[in-house]
């Protein structure tokens, strides 16, 4: 394995894929901190943040990315084998919302100045990014969202409140759906705004999630002053970039990431069971594998789309509905066959890599957020299929 | 006893018990006690277990003339439902077991105690995850005892020969260690000190296998009422939750999944009543374990379905800490495998039901 050197980050690809996927592993290997290789919990900043920063420093964090604003440009097969690769050694989660939401929005629809400022310090780690959409009475109605921004001279004054809002506690910077045109249709009148969360008047309050962690927030605006110049594209245009962006977030939710993870522990707990070689067990496990082996060839499909530079069309909804349904048939699988372990709060018999649990209820939510299946499939079956109503 | 029932005595002896549940889960209570016993030591209310004692919950099936109530499983079934619908986190299920246990070695050791609700008596049969067997080896490890954390003794099934005897154990001097569940709770893993142990009974092979059949079933019951619950809870809140400036429930898509969902309950219910009626009626043996092992395996699969698609139905308010519905899905994810998955219940039930003539 030492034989395999790591080139510059320009160059990784043009590598071979097979040299490619050797090249990741000695990156890990050499560079990814023992410590926190499959945690239970989805870390937060002050746990994550050397991983951040030496992916940052490597040149390694938006493997996505095109290379002029400072990505790795990867091709389609090497970004899976890239997520083949983090899950085999366990990497965590970072704080990733500038990576894989923000980032790419303002690739497609900044301006030129916006892209100067935000996306080097996206790379460098200096502004750690949250999404602020969903409101207590806008979820999967997203468009009745009522937080307003007014314009008062250079800026627009914010007042509301976002909820669900993923590691705001962690974040520095957090991009908003706001509205503001009262009168219009009620797509009509969103604008998408950069909001600095040091800004007076932003109060965060951390909600105990279902796995007893403090990942998701309540933010509160009162009167926040926001300059004029972080509006991302068009006054009251928010919608379609919202729209975009959703889009990125589904094919990042639709990546195999979660289900190979689990797919191994599943693996790794039916040895422990003594189960692996039952007929039965394998079979149930040759399906759940296939259908992995699937998702990763139609995600390769919508990856190329991206990689051509296509906009993903609502289709993208079937990739997500996939893979969150996938993730959860496994976690139930998971918790069939543990026994009385999977009624265990910490992960079973102290080896960490096997928190049936914990996996069974943090695949719960992947089903709601990112908007929720039932609405993938309202798109489905409406803008994809053209069905009446 | 109660076989003997007809069936308008039976139904009413059921309502009876019903109505004297509502003394620990008041009808339309709140979840604040249980909630502020989870992650706790030792996770239940010690004083509330005597209060089931004394109410004869512990040795409902115990016969009158060893000092129960000498009811039947329609009875308990009905009782473990209305605490499963109020997610009581009270070892009464296990207590019960130990009790059954214990009558059927003729009232044998701690008995009158645990009767009271004046000893939490836990027995200590498992080996191994997800099974129904008792092995007995004298110094292995048993796990999964549930609420262990507040046991006062343990009673030991221990194989002779062909033959399993029954020690029993005081906690206060036993080698347990503690793990807590998602519910809140609690399973120790007791490591036995034969030397420490004090001889019960010969053999109680067959007693163990019934009571363990009767604390599966009854699970099955404590799941029911929890699914219920927390159905009842969802279905509210698709009556009043509004998107698109409708209410949600108008949603064609959702309705079709809690028709879905009724149907996995009213299965469930039909299940558990029907195998509760088989035993009163005197079933033992296969008859039993058949009965038993449908009726176990619809309500762990019922149960995990329905609580995830409640949390699903709530969307993200359902996946917060503070909203009930949660609380469900944590108590299935313990109580499902509890004396046995669905998949050994299936298996069992191949194993043993006779085939249906063509
Ligand atoms: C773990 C987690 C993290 C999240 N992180 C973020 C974040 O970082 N930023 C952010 O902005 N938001 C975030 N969200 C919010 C998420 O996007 C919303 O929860 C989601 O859009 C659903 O909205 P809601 O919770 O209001 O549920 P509701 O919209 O009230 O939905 C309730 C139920 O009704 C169904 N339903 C609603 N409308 C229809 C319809 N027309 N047809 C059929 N069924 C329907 C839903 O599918 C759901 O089952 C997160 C949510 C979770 C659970």
């Amino acid at each position: 394995m030492s034989a395999v050197t790591i080139p510059a980050p320009a160059e990784l690809d043009s590598l071979d894929d097979e040299d490619f996927r050797l090249v990741v592993r000695r990156f890990l290997a050499e560079n990814y901190p023992e410590e926190l290789r499959n945690p239970p919990k989805r870390l937060h900043w002050s746990e994550n943040q050397g991983w951040y920063f030496k992916l940052a420093e490597k040149g390694w964090l938006c493997p996505g990315w095109p290379k002029e604003h400072g990505g790795l440009g990867l091709s389609p097969t090497k970004q899976i084998i890239l997520t083949e690769e983090y899950e085999r050694h366990g990497v965590a989660r970072t704080n990733d919302h500038g990576i894989v939401m923000l980032g790419p929005l303002v690739i497609k629809y900044g301006t030129e100045e916006q892209k100067q400022r935000f996306l080097p310090k996206i790379l460098t780690g200096e502004h750690i990014w949250c999404q602020g959409y969903s409101e207590p009475n806008a979820g999967s109605d997203l468009a009745a969202l009522r937080t307003e921004a007014v314009l008062d001279g250079d800026h627009y004054v914010v007042n509301g409140q976002k909820t669900w809002t993923t590691l705001a506690t962690d974040a520095n910077w957090i991009f908003l759906l706001v509205r503001t045109d009262k009168n219009a249709k009620k797509q009509e009148g969103i604008s998408f705004l950069l909001v600095d969360m040091q800004t007076p008047g932003i109060t965060v309050r951390p909600i105990i999630n279902l796995e007893m962690h403090d990942e998701f927030c309540e933010v509160f605006f009162d009167n926040v002053r926001v300059p004029k110049e972080n509006l991302v594209g068009q006054l009251n245009k928010g919608w379609d970039m919202a729209k975009a962006l959703l889009g990125f977030e589904r094919i990042f939710i639709g990546s195999p990431r979660q289900s190979a993870y689990a797919l191994s522990r599943l693996k790794i707990l039916a040895e422990r069971m003594g189960v692996w070689e039952d007929l039965e067990f394998q079979d149930r496990y040759a399906r759940l594998r296939l259908e992995l082996e699937d998702l990763k060839a139609l995600y390769g499909v919508y990856v190329s789309k991206l990689k051509r530079g296509e906009s993903l069309g609502p289709d993208v909804s079937m990739l997500k509905i996939i893979q969150t349904e996938l993730f959860q048939s496994i976690t139930d699988t998971m918790l069939e066959v543990g026994g009385e372990n999977a009624g265990l709060l910490e992960p079973m018999e102290g080896n960490r890599d096997l928190n049936i649990g914990g996996l069974y209820i943090q695949a719960r939510p992947a089903t709601i957020y990112g908007g929720s299946n039932e609405i993938q499939r309202n798109i489905l079956s409406k803008n994809v299929l053209g069905l009446p109503g | 006893m109660s076989a003997a029932l007809d069936e308008t005595e039976r139904a009413e002896s059921i309502r009876m018990i019903r109505d004297s549940a509502a003394a620990v889960a008041p009808p339309g209570g709140d979840l604040k006690r249980v909630r502020s016993l989870r992650f706790q030591d030792p996770g239940f209310d010690p004083g509330l277990v005597r209060q089931m004692g004394e109410m004869g919950w512990i040795g409902l099936r115990v016969p009158e003339a060893q000092g129960g109530a000498g009811l039947g499983m329609g009875e308990m079934c009905a009782l473990a439902e209305e605490m499963g619908a109020a997610l009581v986190p009270e070892p009464l299920i296990p207590c019960a077991l130990s009790a059954g246990l214990l009558a059927a070695l003729g009232g044998a050791g701690p008995l009158a105690h645990l009767l009271a609700g004046e000893m939490v008596v836990l027995t200590a049969w498992q080996e191994r995850a997800d099974t129904l067997e008792v092995p007995g080896n004298p110094d292995a490890p048993r796990k999964f005892l549930p609420m262990a954390a507040g046991a006062d003794m343990f009673l030991l099934p221990v194989r002779e020969g062909g033959r399993i005897a029954l020690y029993e154990q005081l906690a206060a001097r036993a080698d347990v260690t503690i793990e807590r569940t998602q519910d809140g709770g609690n399973l120790g893993t007791l490591r036995p000190n034969p030397g420490d142990a004090k001889r019960l009974a010969d053999d109680v092979g067959e007693a163990l296998a019934q009571a363990l059949d009767e604390a599966a079933l009854v699970t099955g019951a404590y799941l029911l009422g929890g699914m219920e619950r927390a159905f009842a809870m969802t279905l509210d809140y698709l009556r009043t939750r509004s998107q698109f400036g409708k209410i949600i429930g108008t949603f064609q898509a959702l309705q079709h999944r809690a028709a879905d969902l009724k149907m996995q309950i009213a299965l469930t219910r039909a299940s558990i009543e029907a195998a509760a009626a088989t035993l009163d009626a005197g079933a033992t043996g296969d008859a039993r374990r058949a009965a038993v092992s449908r009726a176990k395996a619809r309500a762990a699969e019922a149960s995990m379905l329905v609580t995830r698609q409640c949390i699903q139905l709530h969307g993200g308010i359902g996946y917060t800490d503070d909203y009930d519905v949660g609380l469900y899905l944590r108590k299935a994810m313990v109580l499902a495998n509890q004396y046995g998955s669905a998949t050994l219940h299936r298996r069992r039930f191949m194993a043993v039901a006779p085939e249906t003539e063509e």
